[in-house]
């Protein structure tokens, strides 16, 4: 589904992924870890298409599409979802609105029908109560005044309404409490399937007890410098990311 | 008429509007008085002509123009403890004066319009008594002309005075408020939004007066200006010797949506007395870039996200008018001022 080849991103002139591959297919769950500045939240923009991350040297694939040449509203439409670390605030737009605005864009960008209001208000409320999202929480502005772990909920109700094909989560652990974090991760897990694929970026091994993933990546220098299985986070988790790092510098 | 000197950039006050580049003083010599018609009166207002004898708040350089040469003009009392709505609506311009009253207890919701097809020059004297509460609610729509209005606004003890001024732009367009509040626990709120286009420009000035101590007041306005306008809030508070307790904030935020585009913003505090709470800001940018990216990355548009930050922003500016009617009506004015401010510079 998605396949990095040989990915270098400049963002101000300063290189930051440095050769970066990377595959993953439909139905799997990936994890990056990688120590701060490793280049893992520029992949994840990278990926999403926001500006000022400029791809000079590589190519990304998605779908078998050249994912560099796509606004970041067209490949949410062709469903890759990013689940930030640092949700935007926006008073004076409230979260429903907002679910319901970003729903039909994607849903008109795919010429498929939009939803009116109340068929959108029952499909968030069903998505929101598996998730144990209240009501009242929609109603607000978005994210305005959000704690850290309702932000991040906010997060993962996105992905479950959006259902995207390629699901990137950015740090979705940091700032969260170990009941939040099971809830988070119950509903990652809840959206695996056979047709979608998900990245799971990460600092810490904790996460991954919970969303355990198929292929573990260490990410140091803006590069991959080894890959395994899931055992392999349980074995940086032991020996730190020393072990790596020291071969990438 | 004597020889008239128009207020030009040299004079300080008047930097952001050289009224003597927009307009000829002939033809401010000889503009007519101003004509206006009760568009609606409902409740108990009184409608009259004006005084003999006027009550005279601080005005500006113009104001003082208007009051020599408008020869009649519109007087509204609302009497003690009675409620009423008046639609007030400047049909004809030239040098106009008005009075409005609202007596002790008594409440009005002013709305104002104005046709800004001709140079206008307004003077209107405000009286606001004891507990009493004007609503006003000035829109200025877009044009092309020279559209001046002055206010100066009395409020008594526990008088409160709320005002939105809605702008829209003209060729050169300033709204001047000078506000006294002379009583114990007066109270005013000022606020309002411009959406500009083109070459527009639209100017808010205002004093704010605590003339005594434990009274209110709050200024909070919301530019957007696009093509190649220039939208100004010069916005001073004054809180006099022995006013203490006064409690007094600004703020003022704008956004540009054309390169060529500018906005002004001056907030200014003068403080004699001692114990008091004020505060001011400022700040003009560009709409913010993570929020843009945030909206994008879940499949909005662009040019739809970047209108849904922009209403975001300007529906703060609204959410102060009261009445549900005016305030609809209002935001459609926005929404149709939008897209014109929102298209990119030829």
């Amino acid at each position: 589904m998605l396949e990095i080849k040989n990915l270098h991103v400049a963002v101000g002139g300063k290189e930051i992924l440095k050769g970066l591959t990377l595959a993953i297919s439909a139905g799997e769950v990936h994890a990056i870890m990688g120590p701060n500045g490793s280049g893992k939240s520029t992949l994840s923009y990278v990926l999403a298409g926001r500006e000022g991350y400029e791809i000079t040297g590589g190519a990304i694939t998605y779908r078998g599409e050249n994912l560099a040449e796509l606004s970041p509203e067209k490949r949410s439409a062709k469903g890759i979802f990013l689940a930030m670390q640092y949700p935007v605030e926006i008073p004076g737009v409230t979260t429903l609105t907002f679910l319901k605005t970003a729903l039909n864009a994607q849903r008109r960008a795919r010429n498929e029908p939009e939803l009116d209001a109340l068929a959108v208000l029952k499909l968030v409320r069903s998505k929101a109560a598996s998730l144990n999202v209240p009501e009242e929480m929609l109603k607000r502005a978005l994210n305005f005044g959000f704690s850290g772990g309702e932000k991040k909920k906010l997060e993962i109700l996105q992905m479950a309404l959006f259902e995207p094909a390629l699901a990137i989560l950015d740090e979705t652990d940091s700032g969260l409490d170990i009941d939040a974090l099971k809830l988070v991760a119950d509903g990652v897990n809840r959206l695996r399937s056979p047709e979608r694929a998900m990245l799971v970026i990460t600092h810490y091994q904790r996460l991954l007890n919970f969303i355990v993933p198929d292929r573990v990546h260490v990410m140091a220098g803006g590069r991959i410098v080894a890959k395994g299985g899931k055992e392999l986070a349980l074995e940086l988790e032991a020996k730190g990311y020393g072990h790596w790092t020291k071969d990438a510098a | 008429m004597n020889a008239i000197v128009l207020p030009n950039r040299r004079i300080e006050d008047w930097k952001y509007s050289d009224l003597r580049n927009a307009v000829d003083e002939s033809a401010v010599a000889a503009a007519p008085t101003a004509a206006w018609t009760m568009a609606s009166v409902e409740g108990a207002a009184d409608i009259a002509d004006l005084p003999a004898i006027m009550p005279r708040g601080e005005h500006g350089a113009m104001a003082e123009l208007a009051i020599a040469a408008a020869k009649a003009g519109p007087y509204v009392r609302v009497a003690k403890g009675e409620r009423a709505a008046v639609h007030l609506h400047l049909v004809e311009g030239g040098h106009g004066r008005a009075l409005i009253v609202v007596e002790d207890g008594a409440s009005l919701v002013l709305r104002e319009t104005v046709r800004a097809a001709d140079f206008a020059n307004i003077a209107v004297e405000i009286v606001i008594g004891k507990g009493a509460r004007l609503d006003h609610v000035r829109h200025a729509p877009q044009h092309d002309t020279v559209q001046l209005a002055d206010y100066a606004v009395q409020v008594a003890d526990g008088g409160q005075y709320c005002a939105q001024l809605m702008n829209f732009g003209s060729k050169l367009a300033r709204t001047e408020l000078h506000v006294v509040l002379e009583g114990e626990h007066a109270e005013a709120v000022i606020g309002g939004a411009a959406v500009l286009s083109g070459t527009r420009h639209s100017d808010v000035t205002i004093h704010v007066d605590h003339a005594v101590g434990n009274s209110k007041s709050r200024q909070s306005f919301r530019y957007v200006a696009g093509g190649h306008s220039r939208a100004i809030y010069q916005g001073k508070v004054t809180v006099r010797q022995r006013a203490d307790g006064s409690d007094s904030m600004q703020t003022a935020k704008g956004i540009l949506l054309g390169e060529r585009a500018e906005i002004d913003l001056k907030p200014e505090l003068e403080i004699l007395a001692d114990d008091v709470k004020c505060a001011h800001g400022a700040a003009v940018g560009d709409l913010d870039a993570d929020s843009l990216f945030y909206l994008r990355s879940r499949g909005v548009p662009e040019s739809e996200a970047r209108s849904l930050l922009i209403r975001a922003f300007l529906e703060d500016a609204v959410t102060g008018i009261e009445d549900e009617k005016i305030r609809s009506e209002i935001w459609s004015a926005v929404e149709a001022a939008l897209p014109a401010a929102m298209e990119p510079a030829p």
